[in-house]
């Protein structure tokens, strides 16, 4: 039946709808770059969110945990060969995910018989100098983006727009900027993502609603406040500052603790 | 096997360790003097600095304590271009098993995975073309201790309670080893590093005495041993500076 190019055009609509129904419940993920490399950060119920992939590639994804772990390992296979036969400094985010995943994403989302790949993804790549940290995001079709200074991940495009819009008025220098800017932009993704599923069909006048307040902080640490109850926050980095060739390092509790915001580490230790 | 990145290389059609024969006329890049022990804090491994080529001195600045990961080092004694080559698989192993499998592989497999490589290197070290026999020594985190191994070139793996030793100058300070051990003024497990450091810069000058594939330490060229420690904290290096130093009023007016 699909062999009609409307049927075919109607079943990849279909999908994204499908799609998309599965990405509402899930978390958002925010890059920030700061002076010292780059942070990554969400927040997760056990399963991580977050990984290394290479000495200068991190990764964060939101979706079905198997669907990402396939494709964590993809991009760990490509990129460890490629490190192996060439060298580390030929291992670009860039290339992994043109000529990598983004074109395996695509395929199994338009091959309407085959289950698609239920995730979006945010590749970071800490650069050798500051300043030329860079970011891809892959949509769960394929299309990927590249961006500078910040990306971020959540259920919808209008959502993700949100979020950019308000990290594009902050300022990151230190970490500690970058943790607290990080996860208010998680929160203004997050309260967004929740109030359009209690509205269901009305979710525009319930977005719409939440724009009013989104330039005022204590909203956003009072529902990261109410999100710790049942999750952790997570975050991890690609720090320019440590001497071995992989940058990658978790931010444990300790330190998260010294670096969060005042409005938070009272309500989180 | 999940992990296993050498497994994934040969997949990719990835051939270590082809077997060839030595040409009659040929000569290999080898010898040289390595060693490892434990000193009061961790382990402590160094290695000469020259890569000859029968009576030729290739290079005078190879680094043959080579750092696999944070916590394990690999020095290296025999074919070079092999030796690098087990180096650089094993640095990628390491790494991608950590990535893969969001842990550390255990102290034991990261052993078992250099006498996998040294086993599928046989027939080179046989034919001639490709003969290693590695120290391997890191810090066990599951043990809390940091530990040495050597290996013989077909891939057996011993345990250097104290201290090992390998390459051609290793019958010289075998025995030296053993008597300051046994006889010294104390154990070499009981040194603080710096006595460690320059025990390990006497030995190796007195490896260079005796074996002209050696390198011994060159002031003028401002050229000394790699010596590297392995703790908890994982591995450091020892710097020239403070190399030499310790060389000029510790070893030098005794050689």
């Amino acid at each position: 039946m699909y062999e009609e190019p409307y049927r075919w055009v109607e079943a990849v609509g279909n999908r994204r709808q499908y799609l998309d129904d599965q990405l509402r419940e899930g978390t958002p993920v925010v890059g920030v770059s700061y002076e010292r490399g780059i942070l990554l950060m969400t927040m997760s119920k056990g399963t991580p969110k977050l990984y290394e992939i290479y000495d200068r590639l991190a990764l964060g994804g939101m979706g079905h945990p198997a669907d990402l772990e396939k494709l964590r390992f993809n991009l760990l296979e490509m990129a460890h060969v490629e490190g192996f036969n060439r060298s580390a400094s030929d291992v670009t985010g860039s290339r992994l995910v043109k000529y990598g995943i983004a074109p395996v994403i695509k395929q199994a989302f338009e091959e309407v018989f085959k289950a698609p790949f239920i995730v979006k993804i945010l590749l970071a790549e800490l650069s050798r100098k500051a300043g030329r940290d860079g970011f891809l995001t892959i949509n769960y079709d394929g299309t990927f983006e590249e961006k500078s200074r910040y990306a971020v991940l959540a259920a919808t495009s209008v959502i993700e727009q949100k979020m950019i819009g308000y990290v594009r008025q902050q300022s990151i220098v230190s970490l500690k900027d970058a943790v607290d800017v990080a996860i208010r932009t998680w929160a203004v993704g997050d309260r967004a993502q929740r109030l359009a599923l209690e509205d269901g069909e009305g979710h525009h006048e319930a977005m719409a609603a939440t724009d009013q307040q989104v330039t005022d902080a204590e909203p956003l640490y009072a529902h990261v406040r109410r999100c710790v109850a049942e999750k952790t926050i997570e975050c991890v980095l690609l720090d320019r500052q440590v001497q071995e060739p992989s940058k990658y390092r978790a931010l444990e509790a300790d330190e998260l603790g010294r670096v969060l915001p005042e409005h938070l580490s009272a309500s989180i230790s | 096997m999940q992990g296993d990145f050498y497994q994934l290389l040969k997949e990719q059609g990835y051939v270590f360790g082809s077997s060839g024969q030595a040409g009659a006329r040929q000569e290999l890049t080898t010898a040289t003097t390595i060693l490892a022990f434990k000193y009061r804090e961790g382990v402590l491994v160094a290695g000469d600095r020259r890569a000859t080529a029968g009576n030729m001195v290739m290079y005078d600045r190879t680094d043959k304590v080579l750092e696999i990961d944070q916590h394990s080092v690999m020095a290296i004694a025999g074919v070079p271009a092999t030796a690098y080559e087990m180096a650089r698989i094993l640095e990628h192993s390491f790494k991608y098993y950590r990535r893969t499998q969001l842990q550390e592989l255990s102290f034991e497999g990261k052993l078992r995975a250099l006498s996998k490589l040294l086993k599928e290197n046989v027939a080179a070290a046989l034919a001639g073309t490709g003969a290693v026999a590695p120290i391997f020594a890191g810090y066990d985190a599951g043990q809390e201790a940091a530990k040495i191994y050597f290996y013989d070139i077909l891939g057996a793996e011993f345990e250097g309670v104290e201290y090992a030793v390998s390459g051609s100058g290793s019958s010289t300070i075998r025995g030296i080893l053993h008597y300051l051990n046994t006889w010294g003024e104390q154990p070499l497990s009981t040194m603080p590093e710096e006595p460690a450091t320059v025990q390990a810069l006497r030995l190796l000058t007195s490896a260079a005495e005796f074996d002209s594939a050696t390198g011994g330490v060159n002031r003028e060229a401002g050229l000394y041993p790699v010596i590297k420690f392995i703790t908890a904290g994982g591995v450091r290096v020892m710097p020239d500076l403070q190399l030499r130093s310790l060389f000029e009023s510790r070893v030098a007016r005794s050689v």
